[in-house]
């Protein structure tokens, strides 16, 4: 068993190593290209506080809009942040219409097939959440149940596939969305994240609860796959303010706790 | 330099195609009850009554005044603050229908003024009683009129159902959606979906003309 997974990660590393050589060649100077021009266009969730929102001027800002802006100094460039959604923001970067996620992207094989991701900078939890009085402690109660998440989350996902039959997934278009189906109760629980959750209690005070915790999702950058430059460039980066405490304060400044712990997390 | 890979869109077609036929389905449902619709709302505005004309006028000018979307939100989302609770599906049927009904009351009471008061007068001098002026020498020339209009109003609104995806109604743009999130293969998938609603759009306007060839097929004075 041990055997066959190093075999794995000796395979997934040489394909890395040959789709980063492959790469260098297809887009060997993004960075200089992104340093002429003064600029780059980061795509990022602003649905999704406290890691990315609309603040009171209108402007992106939050933890994603933090660790952007550290970038954009690094590079010595302005930060362009185009908002993006949960279902297309992965098209934008594959289509060229942004240089690089930050936009709370959650590590999944799936994705790992079409983006490269970064070194972790975040984690997220998620969780089944719905009124104090419902029943469900565990995913097999979820049956004869409609349960709200947001389409092409990582709630999505996970609850595709933990969700016995019988229970009703209804997927809606944003985050905003999602509550609100639970708040007008067109739906009776919804998947949502830790933050999610706290915000709602925000809203609704005592009226809902966390019934259980569904995954855990680490967040990364997400680069394009021909993109070998930056996502060396990303990686740097990252390092850099983590060791030097940036990261750690700005995570502070947004989630109230400290930088989870990364070590053996597999980002391909 | 994206690979094209269509295996995946062919692989889940079968669902691309349940949500073809739900728009369908949902879209031919909300224009007969549409057109229902709007036929009472053009012959109510003719009605010469004071309170029905003033209702069909408010409704019209709401419905036709704000953005589709926001309707389907306030159908949705809104209703259930006042003890109206619909289904996703259910909301979008109704929505759809609302919409059409405000647009087809203008466009038949635009057939209903293209019938010259003499022909009725007509009708009515040789005892033809209200109902049997009403439905043979008005409504079925007015509609042979706008029927055009009709029948392009009808295409936008199966085009336009394509935002109930937005409140979980399982149309075909909810079932591209949902399988961009699973596959992200924007590209193949929007493409394909695309196709379909170009194929049910010409389709429809085909089975359109032909309907219209057999129920509008009388001579008439030009």
């Amino acid at each position: 068993m041990v055997l066959a997974k190093t075999k794995v990660l000796i395979a997934a590393s040489a394909a890395l190593a040959l789709s980063v050589f492959g790469a260098q060649h297809a887009a060997a100077d993004s960075i200089s290209d992104i340093q002429s021009e003064g600029t780059i266009k980061v795509g990022m969730l602003v649905d999704f506080p406290p890691v990315g929102f609309m603040n009171a001027n209108n402007e992106p800002d939050g933890y994603d809009a933090d660790v952007a802006a550290m970038l954009g100094d690094k590079l010595g460039v302005d930060v362009n942040i185009v908002p993006v959604t949960g279902p297309n923001r992965i098209p934008y970067l594959l289509s060229g219409q942004v240089d690089l996620l930050i936009s709370s992207l959650a590590i999944t094989p799936a994705r790992a097939e079409k983006v490269d991701f970064s070194a972790p900078y975040a984690a997220v939890r998620i969780g089944i959440f719905g009124p104090t009085d419902l029943d469900i402690a565990a995913e097999a109660d979820l049956s004869n149940h409609v349960i709200g998440v947001t389409r092409a989350s990582g709630q999505d996902a996970t609850l595709t596939r933990i969700a016995p039959d019988g229970t009703t997934i209804r997927r809606f278009d944003d985050d905003v969305s999602a509550v609100q189906a639970l708040l007008s109760g067109q739906v009776e629980a919804i998947g949502v994240s830790n933050i999610g959750m706290k915000q709602i209690h925000q809203i609704a005070p005592g009226k809902y609860d966390e019934k259980f915790e569904m995954n855990r999702f680490i967040l990364a950058l997400g680069v394009h796959p021909d993109d070998g430059e930056m996502l060396d460039y990303v990686n740097v980066f990252l390092g850099e303010i983590k060791a030097s405490g940036e990261l750690e304060k700005t995570y502070q400044k947004w989630f109230e706790e400290s930088l989870p712990d990364f070590s053996g997390v597999v980002t391909k | 330099m994206y690979q094209f890979d269509f295996t995946p869109v062919f692989q889940a077609f079968d669902t691309l195609l349940l949500g073809a036929w739900f728009t369908i389905q949902m879209s031919g449902m909300a224009m007969l009850l549409g057109l229902a619709v709007s036929i009472l709302g053009a012959v109510g505005k003719d009605s010469g009554i004071k309170v029905i004309n003033l209702i069909v006028d408010i409704y019209v000018e709401l419905i036709r005044n704000t953005p589709f979307l926001v309707q389907i939100y306030f159908f949705f989302f809104g209703l259930p603050a006042l003890g109206i609770r619909m289904s996703p599906n259910e909301a979008a049927l109704f929505a759809l229908t609302v919409n059409f009904g405000a647009y087809g009351t203008e466009i038949i009471r635009a057939g209903i003024s293209a019938i010259s008061r003499g022909q009725i007068e007509a009708a009515q001098a040789i005892g033809l009683s209200w109902l049997q002026v009403l439905r043979y020498v008005v409504m079925k020339p007015a509609l042979r009129v706008v029927y055009p209009a009709l029948t392009s109003q009808f295409i936008f609104l199966m085009l336009g159902s394509s935002v109930v995806s937005a409140i979980s109604a399982t149309d075909l743009t909810a079932a591209g959606n949902d399988l961009n999130s699973l596959t992200f293969a924007s590209f193949e998938v929007y493409l394909v979906t695309t196709g379909i609603y170009l194929v049910m759009s010409i389709a429809f306007s085909m089975a359109f003309s032909l309907i219209g060839r057999t129920c509008f097929a009388y001579p008439v004075e030009r």
